[in-house]
């Protein structure tokens, strides 16, 4: 009995100390995720001004409904939306394949793999400088295109034209990030069991047949997790679509959501249809997240 | 029949190693542009068809881009603020990650899952819905333009906790409980023990945190007004947006932004790959 209390103080001791290791990240995340979260939800139900000295009307979902009607808004969803799909689509496909290719050679894989990643080292405001070069009338964009369709001289107007501006950011992008899927999927793939393929060679299977028989069904978790990690990171898009417009190119194509809502509310001041925004963009991303959880459910594997 | 299958077999790599080298020279192919136009003047930078090798050194490129061209050498300042925020987030965020870890890995009390599940939550609350509240925030309390403003708000984040507690929940308790027994007190436990033993993922959490301060653009957008506390990104934004900037000088600056990532990179190039590969195992 006398054993049993001790025990029982030295477990509320520890309990203490767990929180006590825990209490300042807890505050740190109530006062800098909680609060704004809940700041942003209360500001998109009034119309504010960040200049105006007067008190802010309260106009309920007025903002939203704006937001709902207004062409503008619409353009940005469908910038974001296209830039998503078209960025993390191929993103998806050809890292996976060149996580499978370099998995069936035996020479150099590990330069290609720090090959492939070292884009991703330097910031994405450098790479947008660099492919803004890359993309000039008279750069390597137009030079290599030429070279490849064969068709010398003809400016492609990477940056002038709202189809072209839009593909030149799904690049940049593209390009800074293949080398990181490329590691993750290689790494799913390290982790399905070598015994599979031995025992599907003997049976005679065919590489082709044995990626969709073995490889691919045993990776969907990782295929999942990497589609809605693109996907969320890609709807968030901002510093190479922020350097563009910065530098002339046309904004509607490429004025995604977050860019929207900088503008609305650091350069116009209606902090209110911004918040507005900033809350649509959450729900938004919040599907996606839900989206993978209630598909990761059902993709337990076992091999 | 065996000679065959030889021979497409032989093929079939040489087509592999052929794909694989294509997207070799997609991927290096513009970082070696950035260097070699960094030393060529303007005039060669849009020439077709380009020139890898540069003919001479034009070294003026540099000048520029540490001068910028209101001539207010604001490069190196700009340089070291983003040092000072990327250093003090990621010191930050190392501690109290792994701290918060610790926490939630090795003690039990009422409340810890509905914590974690909390902690967990902010991961979905993407930076870019929060950022104006937090704006309004910050420059009422004063912190705008400066060091605090910049830092406070990543401080820590979900992630790292997260990566912390995966991994503290798999050491050994007994260690732990030996230096309880050994009367040693529960902070120098955590200070001498926990955080020397949790250095592999310290070090990609580490890399991850600087990184990610490294390349933010859109919080000191909003934070930062005067030239003096503007980090790199904002430098390169403001030179490559005015009007009359030297391509060669922009080139010069982008270099100089990545050298310090290229060093941390090729000295820790396991860590930067072992923080992607995070992703890729969910068990645990």
């Amino acid at each position: 009995m006398a054993k049993k209390q001790t025990t029982g103080k030295i477990d509320r001791k520890l309990a203490r100390w767990g929180l006590v290791f825990v209490a300042p990240a807890i505050a740190f995340f109530a006062v800098f995720s909680f609060y704004p979260i809940s700041m942003a939800l209360y500001t998109s139900l009034f119309k504010k001004n960040l200049l105006s000295l007067k008190k802010p009307d309260f106009v309920g979902l007025k903002n939203y409904i704006y937001l709902l009607k207004s062409a503008d808004f619409w353009n940005s969803v469908e910038a974001t939306f296209v830039f998503a799909l078209g960025t993390f689509l191929p993103l998806l496909i050809i890292s996976l394949m060149l996580a499978a290719f370099i998995m069936n050679i035996s020479k150099a894989r590990r330069f290609f793999q720090m090959a492939y990643y070292t884009p991703a080292v330097i910031s994405s405001v450098v790479s947008a400088a660099i492919w803004l070069l890359i993309f000039d009338p008279r750069g390597l964009g137009n030079q290599w295109v030429n070279a490849i369709m064969n068709t010398p001289g003809i400016d492609h107007r990477w940056l002038a034209n709202s189809i072209t501006v839009r593909i030149s950011t799904m690049v940049v992008y593209f390009w800074k990030y293949i080398g990181y899927f490329v590691i993750i999927f290689i790494s799913g793939l390290a982790n399905i069991p070598h015994s599979l393929y031995e025992a599907a060679k003997i049976d005679g299977s065919s590489a082709w047949n044995m990626f969709w028989r073995i490889t691919f069904p045993l990776l969907r978790p990782t295929v999942v997790l990497v589609s809605i990690m693109s996907m969320l990171q890609c709807l968030k898009t901002f510093s190479t679509q922020y350097l563009f417009t910065q530098s002339g190119a046309p904004q509607a194509p490429i004025n995604v959501i977050t860019l929207n809502i900088y503008n609305t509310g650091i350069r116009d001041f209606r902090i209110g249809r911004a918040s507005a925004m900033s809350i649509i963009l959450f729900a938004i991303m919040l599907f996606f997240t839900w989206l993978q959880f209630s598909t990761s459910k059902s993709d337990e594997v076992s091999y | 029949m065996n000679f065959n299958t030889t021979l497409r077999e032989k093929s079939a790599k040489i087509v592999i190693y052929a794909i694989l080298t294509v997207f070799v020279i997609f991927t290096i192919a513009p970082l070696v542009f950035m260097i070699t136009a960094s030393f060529m003047p303007s005039k060669e930078i849009v020439k077709m068809p380009y020139r890898w090798i540069p003919t001479t050194l034009h070294w003026p490129n540099f000048y520029k881009a540490i001068a910028g061209n209101d001539g207010r050498f604001m490069f190196p300042r700009n340089i070291l603020n983003s040092i000072i925020v990327a250093g003090a987030v990621t010191i930050t965020t190392v501690l109290l990650a792994c701290m918060t870890g610790y926490g939630l890995a090795k003690f039990r009390f009422r409340g810890r899952t509905v914590l974690f599940l909390m902690i967990m939550a902010t991961m979905m609350i993407p930076f870019e819905a929060i950022m104006i509240p937090l704006y309004l925030v910050t420059t009422k309390i004063g912190l705008q333009n400066s060091y605090g403003g910049l830092i406070i708000p990543f401080m820590v984040n979900a992630f790292g906790v997260f990566m912390m507690r995966q991994y503290l929940i798999t050491f050994p308790d007994e260690f732990i409980e030996a230096a309880r027994i050994d009367g040693m007190g529960e902070l120098r436990i955590f200070w001498s023990i926990i955080f020397p033993n949790s250095m592999p993922t310290i070090a990609t959490l580490s890399i991850l945190a600087f990184r990610a301060q490294w390349d933010n653009l859109l919080w000191p957008l909003l934070v930062v007004q005067s030239e003096k506390m503007k980090t790199i990104p904002l430098y390169i934004v403001k030179f490559t947006a005015e009007k009359h900037s030297d391509e060669g000088a922009m080139m010069a600056i982008a270099l100089l932004a990545s050298i310090p990532m290229f060093i941390l990179f090729f000295a820790l190039s396991e860590y930067f790959i072992g923080g992607s590969a995070v992703f890729s195992s969910r068990k645990g």
